[in-house]
């Protein structure tokens, strides 16, 4: 049981925990945040696409028990319908804010998200979820001592009452994005064509990075239909549009990008964010 | 909770060459959560032990295998190559992998929008996921960990000759790096140039010499090179299979 030591301990541990410009107060007033630290702010985080960092040394890694399981729970919740890869990857990668992006290990944010969204879509209750984790804590207490890790579940539900997506359903047989082919018409754009990156507002998540945004590129290739991922990520029915592999020089991307000048890159883009460039 | 263990450099040629294990006994809050997350879903039935298991085993036999094959057989054989471009997925099944499987509609974090893209002598591809780590694990197994870091995925795109050269690849000015930013459906993999010193190989051999830091770009080919860049590698605390 924690002492108050220990509870001071963890307080202050926890006030050195910082994932804000230092050079402002919390909690600041509106007068005090500009345009361009509020679009910081709101970045979704996963978009780390050049930011500046050094070089540090690459290594493989063998994987946590737990790390394998936590990889096949969040398929196997995809595949029972519970939610899209698109929901996932917006809660374990975006919605977790920068401080958790930065944190967690890789497979944590993926845990955290499968949690989530377990307890926002009503699957689990969170009371029921914590009481749960005290309980196999319990199991665990004194240390794993040659015991196995293992999953002790008290019965098997027959699962007839669970809301499942529509789209298992939907893609089955198809695959997906096959099974949006022939929702989105006419392609707007062909390959070859010059365009340019909106520089629309950014809320909560997008797929197109913020590198690109305001550079002009070229469609290298008409990719396929699909809704936007701003709109997938909620599985809130969306029209499908069309994407495209837009490539881009790198010269036009970086200020002082030290590569050639016929270094490219190119990544996919749904139509909405793209403007024809003159 | 106590420390992990930490790296150590190894001249190992061998990926699966282990650091020395630390003796860590406690249960971890992943580990916690994890476990309960799964107790609880298959009490209410939102899946079942037996879908559970049957996925897991599919994931446990993903490997890079396969894109090695298909690699090695193209080279092989021109009408192979030109099925590989033009449909990747046609080609994969016959390595053996069907991207639909084993759901009936793909591994959900996959999709099924394969692309392979052919290096040639002035193009050069090298793929990253800067949003995630989307990679195509059906035909080439799970990503390593360095692929998953946001250090390359924050680099690569803005910084990809000095990535490169950090893997010992060093590209001339007459090759255009083409980084693949796969941040949306398609998921990639390269098909590199099959290099000198391999005349007369058969496909068993020529698999061999395909590795999978040469199917994501940050190296090539060579006769006689048999395993990946990056060998050394963090051991877990509590692996599977223990």
């Amino acid at each position: 049981m924690s002492t108050a030591a220990d509870r001071s301990r963890q307080l202050d541990l926890v006030a050195r925990l910082k994932s804000a410009y230092p050079e402002i107060p919390d909690a600041p007033t509106p007068d005090q945040l500009d345009h361009d630290r509020f679009v910081a702010y709101m970045k979704p985080v996963h978009d780390v696409g050049g930011e500046p960092d050094l070089p540090m040394k690459y290594e493989n890694k063998d994987y946590e028990y737990w790390e394998h399981m936590t990889y096949v729970l969040s398929e196997v919740l995809a595949w029972r319908g519970i939610w899209l890869s698109e929901e996932r990857r917006r809660i374990g990668n975006v919605d977790v804010g920068r401080a958790i992006y930065h944190g967690l290990p890789y497979y944590g944010r993926w845990l955290w998200a499968c949690a989530r969204i377990l307890v926002e879509k009503h699957h689990l209750g969170l009371t029921e979820l914590t009481e749960r984790m005290a309980e196999v804590q319990d199991r665990y207490a004194g240390g794993l001592a040659g015991k196995t890790l293992k999953a002790e579940p008290k019965s098997e539900g027959d699962g007839s009452g669970v809301k499942r997506n529509e789209h298992v359903v939907h893609a089955m047989g198809k695959g997906d994005p096959q099974v949006y082919a022939g929702k989105a018409g006419e392609a707007k754009f062909k390959v070859g064509d010059a365009v340019k990156v909106r520089e629309i507002p950014v809320l909560f998540y997008t797929r197109t990075p913020e590198y690109v945004r305001g550079a002009t590129g070229e469609i290298a290739a008409v990719a396929y239909e699909s809704p936007a991922a701003e709109d997938e990520t909620w599985d809130r029915p969306a029209t499908p549009e069309w994407f495209y592999v837009v490539s881009f020089k790198q010269a036009d991307l970086w200020h002082g990008y030290n590569g050639t000048t016929a270094d490219t890159l190119r990544t996919e883009i749904p139509e909405h964010w793209l403007q024809a460039a003159n | 909770m106590t420390d992990h263990a930490h790296d150590h450099d190894h001249a190992h040629d061998h990926d699966h060459d282990r650091t020395v294990k630390p003796m860590v006994e406690e249960i971890t809050d992943f580990e916690v959560l994890e476990i309960a997350l799964r107790e609880l879903c298959i009490e209410k039935g939102i899946f079942t032990a037996e879908e559970h298991r049957r996925f897991t085993e599919f994931a446990e036999q993903i490997g890079p295998t396969p894109a090695a094959r298909l690699v090695a057989r193209a080279w092989l054989d021109a009408d192979f190559k030109a099925l590989a471009i033009a449909e990747p997925m046609t080609a994969s099944k016959e390595v053996g992998v069907d991207w639909l499987e084993p759901t009936g509609f793909g591994t959900p974090s996959d999709f099924t929008a394969f692309q392979i893209l052919e290096n040639t002598p002035t193009v050069h591809n090298v793929i990253v996921c800067a949003l995630c780590s989307c990679y195509p694990r059906p035909i080439l197994g799970n990503s390593p960990e360095w692929y998953r870091t946001p250090n390359y995925r924050s680099r690569l795109v803005r910084f990809p000759r000095q990535v490169l050269s950090e893997f010992g690849l060093y590209l001339g000015d007459d090759v255009e790096v083409r980084v693949q930013d796969s941040n949306q459906k398609h998921r990639f993999m390269v098909m590199p140039m099959r290099p000198e010193g391999t005349d007369g190989w058969t496909e068993d051999q020529l698999t061999e010499i395909v590795t999978r830091d040469s199917l994501i770009g940050v190296a090539v080919p060579k006769a006689g090179v048999t395993t990946n860049v990056i060998v050394d590698t963090r051991a877990a605390m509590h692996p599977v299979g223990e």
